[in-house]
């Protein structure tokens, strides 16, 4: 392990911030606050994402590690102890003022502080706090900030950092206590979830004394995340989603990421994946992680144990819905609001204006594509005023092959270029113009 | 068919709606167009309105009480749509909204509702999409300047934003389509200052060896790929290309 100390600040942020990017969450949503004088910045409660890089992921944080030094040595982690690479660290100062230019000229919207383990947890945990107090006390830094806490911190400076930050993660990495035995010795399923815990009874107590005091000061208001890697370990489907469920459930957790495993090291212990990351796999967790957060799905719903993995030719939506049919067509006049949003092709957004609009008319298919329903996914599954779009044999063959039609298309390009779209909250909005296919014809005659 | 010729903007706008109702002519032949942009028909004449603020503002008032808040916010967004037809899409969602009150917003089935929240998606749209891909620069001088070129005459909407999140610092924004930037002084309020000329628009040109951050943000920018997730297509979608032009991180 070489430490260098004559690194110039450029050299340490390209150390520290490829030492960074396997971690996915960088999202900067879940608070609002407005700006205030003297102080820079301000929230915004839906996120704002600055760029995506060429891998299409949004870059909406200044994501680093204070350090790359670390004493764990995790078997697929770059930064294992045991793995040699030049080991910097920045000092608090850099990474204040750092964070605080690049907000100034718009590039981002906060920072995303995590950190490797230097000496122990507590000294760490120390080091990271003292950097947001500066950013938070000294630059007057009203943005939004992301901190890893790190396992096994002293709980009395846990608490400290989650009255200074909007958001505190504290990764999973895997599903299970075994997998976690495996793959990170110098962790354990007890260290991680303890303070997982203490923030989430932090979060709750603060609500309650909000509703006293508006003025008291907010413990991480836009909640706690974490992280799973897929497919570094045995665990399947079922497994993984089954965990995410009993992290909202009795955690709290606003965000489950997961994270497909790229073996940037390697080891004996970990698998060498042939066709590159399991992006696709990753991208179904993403769709069903959607399916129990916004759309009232259980995991039991939509995986079970003798069915363990996900459809790789359907999304678990449309894999749901041909397994019950018992359950459709749906009449759109009528159907209440959760039946409407268990149809596929049918989104948070159409539903809603499904719902808003028949109050005031009778709705036609040429309407509903209007709203932003993917009509080839609904004709299935839904009559207006008691007709079908076109005649259909309400049987789970048929639909599933014209489904799969569909659909294998969206996988086969995952395969070959792996050119899958980010899920976004509201990704069936059509009623705006997509910019996608004008700028593609631009591209092609040089327009730009 | 008469067809009544407005000044751009809501203002001008309204006062065209006025001006219909004034006439007590049957809707249907009548239709509003912008001054600055249309183009002349057979069969029909035209009638040029002037901007009278007081006209307006009746026609402001009566939307917002008759109809809702919620309808006048997205009648003043719709009205900087980059469509040569949103004068008279406008005027028809007020005839709509004037016989049926409160519940015309949730008329979305109707074209005259659905065209203006079209628009207005449209309009929200690329005004975040500024709010996340403008880019400021810093001058020598401490004075922060940033270029936009949007499709739709956002620059208000996206500079009330910079206003809230930068109140201290003095920041220029330019929308070098329209010839009109945002200008904010640290103590000082927010100027939008239209017809910059030549000489004015050679302040935002940007100096990269000026301003040292540049240079980090691009390595930033690169470092923070993972190289086995290439994917330049699902970039695309998130990030369109005619925005690039204006970002550090695309600039050679």
């Amino acid at each position: 392990m070489v430490f260098d100390e004559g690194l110039t600040i450029e050299e340490k942020l390209k150390i520290l911030s490829a030492a960074a990017k396997y971690d996915v969450a960088c999202t900067s949503s879940g608070v609002e606050r407005k700006g205030k004088r003297g102080y820079v910045g301000n929230a915004d409660a839906g996120g704002i994402c600055h760029s995506f890089s060429s891998d299409g992921r949004c870059i909406s944080l200044l994501k680093v590690l204070f350090t790359n030094q670390c004493i764990h040595d995790c078997k697929y982690c770059i930064n294992r102890c045991s793995n040699d690479v030049v080991r910097t660290a920045f000092t608090p100062d850099e990474v204040c003022t750092l964070t605080m230019e690049f907000y100034r000229r718009n590039y981002i919207e906060g920072l995303f502080l995590s950190s490797g383990i230097l000496y122990n947890a507590d000294y760490t945990m120390e080091l990271l706090y003292q950097t947001i107090w500066k950013l938070r006390n000294e630059h007057r830094f009203r943005g939004y900030i992301h901190v890893k806490a790190i396992p096994g911190a002293d709980p009395a400076l846990i608490e400290k950092m989650g009255f200074l930050t909007d958001r505190m993660s504290i990764n999973l990495e895997l599903p299970t206590a075994d997998s976690l035995k495996k793959l990170c010795p110098g962790k354990s399923r007890e260290k991680i979830l303890r303070p997982m815990r203490q923030i989430q009874t932090g979060i709750s107590e603060n609500r309650n004394e909000l509703t006293l005091y508006r003025s008291a000061p907010r413990f991480v208001p836009a909640g706690q995340s974490t992280q799973m890697i897929v497919g570094a370990t045995p665990e399947n489907d079922f497994q993984m989603l089954c965990v995410a469920e009993a992290l909202y459930q009795r955690f709290g957790l606003k965000r489950v990421f997961y994270s497909a495993f790229v073996p940037v090291v390697p080891d004996k212990s970990l698998p060498a994946p042939a066709g590159g990351p399991p992006l696709l796999r990753e991208h179904r967790l993403y769709q069903a992680d959607w399916l129990l957060r916004f759309y009232g799905f259980e995991a039991g719903e939509l995986l079970t144990e003798e069915r363990p993995n996900f459809n790789v030719l359907l999304d678990p939506k449309c894999d749901w819905a041909v397994r019950h049919l018992e359950r459709f067509p749906v009449e759109v006049m009528t159907a209440d609001y959760p039946s409407l949003l268990r149809v596929p092709g049918l989104g948070v957004r159409s539903a809603k204006r499904i719902v808003m609009a028949r109050r005031t008319g009778r709705l036609e298919f040429t309407d509903l594509k209007k709203f932003g329903v993917v009509l080839k996914r609904a004709a299935y599954f839904l009559t207006c005023q008691g007709k079908m779009m076109t005649p259909v044999r309400l049987e789970e063959n048929y639909i599933t092959s014209q489904l799969i039609g569909e659909e294998r298309k969206k996988t086969c390009e995952f395969e070959n270029a792996s050119s899958f779209r980010q899920l976004s909250l509201f990704d069936d909005m059509h009623l705006e113009a997509p910019p996608a296919p004008q700028d593609a014809k631009k591209a092609l005659f040089g327009e730009l | 068919m008469t067809v009544y010729l407005c000044e751009n903007g809501l203002e001008g706008i309204f006062c065209g709606v006025y001006e219909v109702y004034a006439d007590r002519q049957p809707l249907s032949e009548c239709r509003l167009s912008l001054r600055e942009e249309y183009e002349p028909e057979l069969f029909c004449s035209y009638k040029e309105i002037p901007l009278d603020p007081a006209k307006a503002e009746k026609v402001a008032k009566k939307v917002r009480n008759h109809m809702s808040m919620e309808a006048y916010r997205a009648l003043s967004r719709a009205a900087l749509h980059k469509s040569p037809a949103r004068a008279d899409r406008i005027f028809r969602f007020i005839a709509l909204g004037l016989s049926a009150g409160r519940q015309v917003m949730q008329m979305l089935k109707e074209p005259a509702v659905y065209e203006i929240l079209r628009m207005d998606q449209y309009v929200k749209n690329e005004a975040h999409f500024l709010v996340e891909f403008s880019r400021f620069w810093r001058q020598p001088s401490g004075l922060y300047c940033g270029t936009i070129g949007p499709e739709n005459d956002v620059l208000e909407l996206v500079a009330a934003h910079f206003a809230d999140r930068f109140p201290d610092m003095d920041w220029a924004l330019y929308d070098e389509l329209r010839k009109k930037a945002a200008l904010h002084a640290s103590m000082g309020a927010l100027v939008i200052r239209t017809k910059i000329t030549e000489e004015e628009s050679r302040l935002f040109d940007k100096n990269i060896s000026a301003d040292c951050y540049i240079k980090l943000w691009k390595t930033f920018f690169h470092t923070i790929a993972i190289e086995e997730r290439k994917n330049p297509r699902c970039q695309r979608n998130m990030l369109p290309l005619r925005y690039r032009k204006y970002m550090t991180e695309f600039q050679p």
